[in-house]
């Protein structure tokens, strides 16, 4: 892990390991998602059509 | 060439820091910064971010820097009308502050820069809406690299913003007490059980208090640690966090003036006479910043903001002030700002050297000011001699928009009930005749169908 060399804030050891470890977690959740989504095809359910993009210029986060 | 004048609360960081020279407000740029301001500029970040509203606009300025040894650059950028401070939003203002930051953390990544901080005072309400005034907190982003400020994302918004709705809105309260946000840990003891079935708030404040704890004296070692966190992980991190936050609700009920225009004693005709006088007399005068002192859901600020001025509606109550910006935001209102304060107790300035965050007092006195159907609770409930109010609004404005409310009235009445009546001076004369000392009375009127009177007085 390479952190940048200024920092000027302290990142706090347990914040950076905490935000690394849920990370991890939410990557597995991605995962099973997707495995989940491809066992569904094996069987047959055809997958939901994709969720819209992230635009930058309609998104309005203080709507 | 006049003086250059640091800003006391920009002194932290090394990229650069505010100054004013000639009451025009510049930001110096330091060498060490440089490579990421162009980075901001020639990604396209910087206008993205501008368009969207999210970030404070600015021009190149050829002003010479403050402290020329380090200086790269100097710019203005646009001032903003009226700085306050997280400790004195309601619970949306500082939800929406906390969704702009990682809305720009999210379009950051996707340029491959990030935020090197996320700290609440670096929002401020421009044009009614939450947005970034700290142009030099983005840096290069490196694949592998942590969020270094998602510790000070999580103390400064998500932990007051958790509490403020499953505990009680209150506490936001606490960030006066702890100038680098709520320390994880306290929030943690002080949020209910439940937010432990909560996912976003089960890790991003419990296990991340417990971190803390635990390595609170290690330093880690990367390395031996073989972890870094991918571009893809770090956005769901960030998107965890906005789904968090973006779930965190709180209805403005049961407080104490939440319902106050409904349970007023005047009549229409009265309400309709105090707006028009209240419009009339801001035309007249043309002030540029008014504040509504006791401002409630920001009716009469909004006859104020009519001639043009920037209002911004100071009151006690967050549920007024909380109705008050959902105003705002739902009429795209951008010269109202709404605003939590507790005239007997106002913002002190605080932080390093007490001098960081400015007091209430210090960041008037304003063009006008309006004092209406608030003279009562300062004199009868909070004992305030009538000449000591005179003093606090002599110091505060030019001009006075005030409203006196007589003994006879049935919401003094109302405060008068369960103690002794101590105020023999409380009267239209004694009240005259304290404010005459400090202020010349320009107009009295009598408001319509009631016993009150409206004036506009003249700081002597």
């Amino acid at each position: 892990m390479h952190f940048a060399p200024q920092l000027y804030l302290d990142p706090g050891s347990g914040s950076i390991l905490i935000q690394i470890a849920i990370a991890v977690l939410l990557g597995l959740g991605v995962a099973l998602r997707a495995s989940w989504s491809s066992i569904k095809k094996l069987f047959g359910v055809k997958p939901k059509p994709e969720e819209e993009e992230d635009n930058d210029d309609s998104e309005n986060v203080q709507s | 060439m006049s003086k250059a004048e640091q800003l006391s609360a920009s002194f932290r960081d090394p990229s650069g820091f505010l100054f004013t020279r000639n009451g025009t407000l510049y930001r110096q740029i330091n060498r060490a910064y440089s490579n990421d301001y162009a980075r901001l500029m020639d990604s396209g970040l910087y206008g993205k971010l501008v368009k969207a509203g999210l970030l404070i606009p600015h021009v190149e300025s050829d002003q010479l820097p403050a402290e020329s040894d380090a200086a790269f650059k100097v710019i203005q950028p646009e001032r903003v009308p009226f700085i306050s401070y997280p400790y004195e939003w309601s619970f949306s203002q500082l939800k929406d502050a906390a969704l702009t930051t990682l809305s720009i953390q999210k379009r950051a990544l996707k340029l491959d820069m990030s935020l090197k901080d996320a700290s609440a005072y670096n929002i401020q309400f421009m044009r009614g809406r939450a947005t970034l005034i700290d142009t030099l907190s983005f840096e290069d982003y490196k694949e592998g690299q942590p969020w270094a400020a998602y510790k000070q994302f999580c103390q400064h918004f998500l932990a007051p913003l958790a509490l403020m709705s499953y505990r009680d809105v209150r506490l936001s309260q606490l960030l006066r007490v702890y100038i680098d946000g709520v320390p994880l840990d306290l929030a943690s003891a002080l949020l209910p059980l439940k937010t432990k079935f909560n996912f976003g708030l089960l890790t991003h404040i419990h296990f991340h208090a417990d971190a803390q704890k635990r390595y609170s004296d290690k330093a880690i070692n990367p390395r031996e640690r073989r972890m870094s966190m991918s571009k893809q992980a770090l956005i769901g991190l960030i998107e965890s966090l906005e789904n968090t936050i973006q779930k965190l609700i709180w209805k403005p009920a049961g407080t104490e003036w939440g319902d106050y225009y409904e349970n007023t004693n005047y009549t229409d005709s009265a309400f309709e006479h105090k707006k028009q006088l209240v419009n009339e007399w801001a035309l007249e005068k043309k002030p540029a910043l008014v504040w509504d002192l006791g401002g409630n859901t920001g009716v009469f600020s909004r006859e104020a903001a009519l001639s043009g001025a920037f209002t911004v509606s100071f009151d006690i109550d967050p549920a007024a002030v909380e109705q008050n910006y959902r105003t705002v935001k739902s009429k795209k209102e951008q010269n109202v700002l709404p605003l939590v304060l507790d005239l007997t107790n106002p913002s002190p300035s605080l932080g390093w050297n007490n001098n960081e965050r400015d007091s209430f007092a210090g960041r008037g006195p304003v063009d006008m000011a309006l004092a209406l159907a608030v003279i009562h609770h300062l004199a009868i409930s909070n004992n305030v001699p009538l000449p000591q109010l005179a003093e606090f609004f002599a110091s505060r404005c030019k001009w006075l928009v005030i409203e006196f409310v007589p003994k006879s009235d049935s919401q003094v009445q109302k405060l008068l009930s369960s103690r002794e009546d101590i105020f023999p001076g409380y009267s239209r004369e004694g009240f005259e005749s304290a404010f005459s000392s400090r202020f010349l009375i320009r107009k009295a009127e009598s408001v319509r169908d009631s016993e009150r009177t409206l004036y506009l007085m003249e700081t002597q």
